[in-house]
């Protein structure tokens, strides 16, 4: 049997797409595993590091110890917040498995960074599809060369994850629908499920994948009259993955199934523009806002002229243009979808991009095929060397910006805020959750008097215990359950009422600073000392 | 056709001199010339329009341009930004200056308000008061405001100046250290306290009805049983802002009020305050929501009550005065109650100042 020519170009075609696709998961692996000690530990992420321990800690002692591994499932798996634990479980036991070489926070953070890989791996594959090689190695640079993206592709949270197992099911889906063999079509209609699975698996929101797929899958039975088999299987297969990664709604399907769909956010709040944002459904402007004011500005003007790139080639695939119905449809579900389910408080509830993270994966795909197809329209004869002095003139900016504000990405605001001064300036959040005070840990081991108690204000608990254990703290210095009790405090600003701050003051009955950590200037920790305590 | 007789000509009619000759010249010259640019202009223009963009290119170059645009202006961004910073030598020369002119009644504002490398870097003697604004606060104790200014940030407010120079009756500077700008205000009518009653606790006596409350080593008062009603001086964050004042857990159990009597108090004509309920968790309720119950305050002088105030939404900074013409020149016992009719009723921030 002979492959026809058409089957033979399309194979080196994809061949070309998974070395590009190797290439940037590997590219993105070494650079964010040279870069994971650098920011500090937040709230979210220390608590996700708990329960991955948890969970990993019951599932390594299964084997051994069936009974009492059952025992503890419930409370791992479930705790007072019950949520999809997928993600979590996998980055505890990759640190299980790293942590007998001595690594620490590295090791919980190596599992995020395979997340990343993973998330460039498969953008780059999507790129290569919808755009040929030049898309491939552009959408995985927009994505990453922003500051908050990168950020989060080292932190130990869930929500990386998502937005890989996002992509890769609407990368899976596109190739199902293509497939030109029903071999081919099955392979990817179950890696569509399994996606599928994984993503619900990871972050509750994941389940709306489902309606979205369908709203493409009816629209594309309308204009093709094709049905699309992947959907009733990531219909049969997505449920199974969610259950056989979280046994522990089979206990009480009914009472517990909600978790599933629905998150559960510890209440929170941080300020937005002078207001105080609080657990619930965020509207259709946050989102918007946040993404206006935090991707670098030429991305941002890039990924909006995507999505209006968009809209305008679908607009011309219904009137019978030559754009693909299907191509522009995928994106736009996948670009929009994320954006409306944090407005309507159906993702969790965390500061910053989170919410809507799997969106921006492909609005990085989106602001690299617009700039492709700018350079093309513009002037065809130097496309290539047009789309280059583009993509330099987008990328360099949000590269410089990223490295500017690293370690402190969470902090990082664009040039339309006005950097962090003008994010402080238009009451804007200064950090995700008390990662910043890590920048005083130097200051502290230095100054702090042998066997200090030191009070930690807004900082987890888990967090400064991971310091410890990697020696960025010193271990002679005491953890105070108080100011009154104790003899120093670090303290996190993070741009909401200062309470804890005021309290420092009050025992401490100053209100000066010994040392900080600023970013332009901006304050993000303060260390307050009693008299005598700062050497 | 016969001849035509020859004009005779003119004796005077001479040939042109030479300056309007040149004259002449120069305008055909300049004539042609603009000519021939308009005709190269004209030809420009049509060859242009022959290939002028379609609709779709026009709209690919216009966004390709702005893109490059903000590309560029990302770029100049960062780059620019080291230098609207102040450096360290800039922050030094700033607490020199301080340390060297100022004085006792002075305070130091930074703008915008969250500078706060302010506390840490200035003179410790000169209290830093980070506030936004200034036109609502009393400045309790402030005869200078120096103005520590970094106009160069993006976003660099203005309001904490406009709001100095209504209240001010001079001002000197602004006075530049690189990127940081100094400038002094002489405040116009500055509130100097008779007596700030926060500060008095430690001389206060504090009851529960008829029981006596005791203090502890850190100078706040308990009251019996043991983690019922408590007083201290403490700093609260109350409506965004870090306030000195006396906070107050009322005991609704005990039914009687918490009554905090302060003795020999010096009166002016004016006994001013602000009470605020504190949200519960501390700096996490939402600002404006209201008590199960209300909160009632009253104020007495020698035991007659002279004014109240009831607080029915947490977090608001409620400001009161009570005119105390009648006391001038005098010390006074002044007592605070307290009354909470809810058993959960939060803690309340209350700051009393008596002025002249």
């Amino acid at each position: 049997m002979t492959a026809s020519p058409g089957a033979a170009a399309e194979a080196t075609g994809r061949g070309g797409g998974r070395r590009i696709a190797l290439a940037a998961a590997g590219v993105t692996l070494a650079a964010l595993a040279l870069l994971v000690r650098g920011p500090g530990v937040s709230r979210d992420e220390a608590e996700a590091m708990a329960a991955a321990g948890r969970q990993a800690g019951v599932l390594l002692s299964a084997p051994a110890h069936p009974l009492r591994a059952a025992a503890d499932a419930d409370a791992a798996f479930g705790g007072p917040r019950p949520h999809p634990p997928l993600a979590e479980t996998a980055l505890g036991l990759v640190h299980a498995s790293l942590a007998k070489a001595g690594l620490d926070l590295v090791a919980w953070r190596l599992g995020a960074v395979l997340f990343a890989a993973a998330l460039s791996f498969v953008l780059a594959l999507l790129g290569h599809d919808l755009g040929g090689a030049g898309l491939a190695v552009l959408a995985p640079l927009a994505f990453w060369l922003a500051p908050r993206h990168l950020h989060q592709g080292l932190l130990a949270t869930p929500d990386l994850a998502e937005a890989a197992a996002w992509i890769a099911t609407f990368l899976a889906w596109r190739r199902a629908l293509l497939a030109a063999s029903r071999r081919l079509q099955l392979r990817w209609i179950a890696a569509a499920a399994i996606a599928f699975g994984a993503a619900a698996a990871i972050r509750s929101d994941g389940w709306a994948i489902l309606p979205l797929l369908a709203v493409h899958a009816g629209a594309v039975r309308l204009r093709t009259r094709r049905a699309i088999p992947a959907l009733p299987a990531m219909a049969v297969v997505g449920p199974l993955v969610v259950l056989a990664a979280w046994p522990w709604l089979l206990r009480a399907p009914l009472a517990r199934a909600p978790a599933a769909f629905f998150p559960l956010a510890a209440p929170a709040a941080w300020p937005f523009l002078g207001e105080v944002v609080r657990n619930g459904p965020l509207g259709p402007l946050y989102p918007l806002a946040v993404t206006a004011l935090t991707l670098p500005a030429a991305l941002l003007a890039a990924a909006a002229g995507g999505l209006v790139h968009a809209v305008v080639r679908l607009g011309g695939a219904l009137r019978g243009g030559e754009a693909s119905l299907e191509d522009e449809l995928l994106l736009l579900l996948g670009a929009l979808g994320p954006l409306g389910l944090a407005a309507a408080g159906l993702a969790p509830f965390a500061p910053g991009l989170r919410p809507w993270l799997p969106a921006m994966p492909f609005l990085a795909l989106l602001a690299g095929r617009a700039l492709l197809a700018a350079a093309r329209t513009t002037w065809p004869a130097r496309a290539r060397p047009l789309a280059g002095a583009l993509a330099l003139l987008t990328l360099y900016p949000a590269l410089r910006a990223t490295i500017h504000h690293f370690p402190h990405g969470a902090s990082a605001w664009n040039e339309i805020a006005g950097g962090a001064p003008g994010a402080a300036s238009l009451g804007l959040a200064r950090q995700d959750g008390g990662e910043a005070a890590a920048a005083v840990l130097a200051a502290l081991a230095a100054h702090a008097p042998r066997g200090a108690r030191v009070f930690w204000g807004a900082v987890a608990p888990g967090a400064v215990e991971l310091y410890r254990r990697e020696g960025r703290l010193r271990a002679d210095l005491a953890d105070a359950a108080g100011p009154e009790e104790a003899d120093l405090a670090v303290v996190a600003v993070e741009g909401r009422p200062r309470e804890l701050e005021a309290r420092v003051w009050t025992a401490f009955r100053t209100a000066r600073p010994v040392a900080g950590a600023y970013l332009d200037e901006v304050p993000l920790a303060h260390v307050y000392a009693r008299p005598g305590a700062w050497r | 056709m016969p001849p035509q007789p020859r004009t005779p000509t003119p004796v005077d009619a001479r040939p042109p001199r030479l300056g309007a000759r040149i004259a002449r010249r120069v305008r055909a010259a300049l004539r042609d010339e603009a000519s021939r640019r308009a005709r190269q202009a004209r030809d420009a223009a049509a060859w242009l329009w022959a290939r002028r963009p379609t609709p779709l290119r026009g709209v690919a170059a216009a966004f390709a341009a702005a893109v490059a645009a903000l590309g560029v202006w990302g770029i100049l961004f960062q780059a620019g930004l080291p230098a609207r910073l102040p450096a360290p030598l800039d922050w030094a020369a700033a607490a020199a200056l301080l340390a060297r002119d100022g004085r006792p009644g002075d305070a130091a504002v930074p703008s915008p308000a969250w500078a706060e490398r302010t506390r840490e870097v200035l003179p410790a003697q000169i209290p830093v008061l980070a506030l936004p604004r200034l036109d609502r606060e009393d400045l309790v104790g402030v005869r200078r405001v120096w103005l520590v200014a970094l106009p160069d940030l993006p976003r660099a407010p203005w309001r904490a100046e406009i709001d100095l120079l209504e209240r001010a009756a001079r001002a000197e500077g602004p006075l530049r250290l690189g990127a940081i700008e100094v400038t002094r205000y002489d405040v116009a009518a500055p509130a100097l306290p008779l007596a700030f009653l926060p500060d008095r606790l430690a001389a206060a006596t504090v009851t529960v009805g008829d029981g006596r409350c005791a203090p502890d080593p850190a100078g706040a008062f308990s009251c019996p049983p043991p983690g019922a009603a408590r007083v201290a001086r403490e700093v609260r964050d109350v409506a965004g802002l870090a306030r000195p004042c006396l906070v107050v857990r009322p005991d609704a159990a005990a039914g009687a009020p918490v009554t905090i009597s302060f003795a020999d108090v010096p009166m002016g004509r004016t006994l001013r305050g602000h009470a605020a309920a504190i949200p519960a968790p501390p700096g996490e309720g939402a600002a404006g929501a209201p008590l199960r119950a209300p909160l009632r305050l009253a104020l007495q002088i020698d035991g007659d009550e002279v004014g109240s105030v009831e607080l029915t939404a947490a977090g608001r900074w409620q400001p009161f005065r009570i005119d105390t013409t009648l006391h001038a020149g005098s010390a006074r016992a002044v007592a605070l109650l307290v009354t909470a009719a809810a058993p959960d009723a939060p803690a309340v921030c209350v700051d009393l100042v008596t002025l002249p």
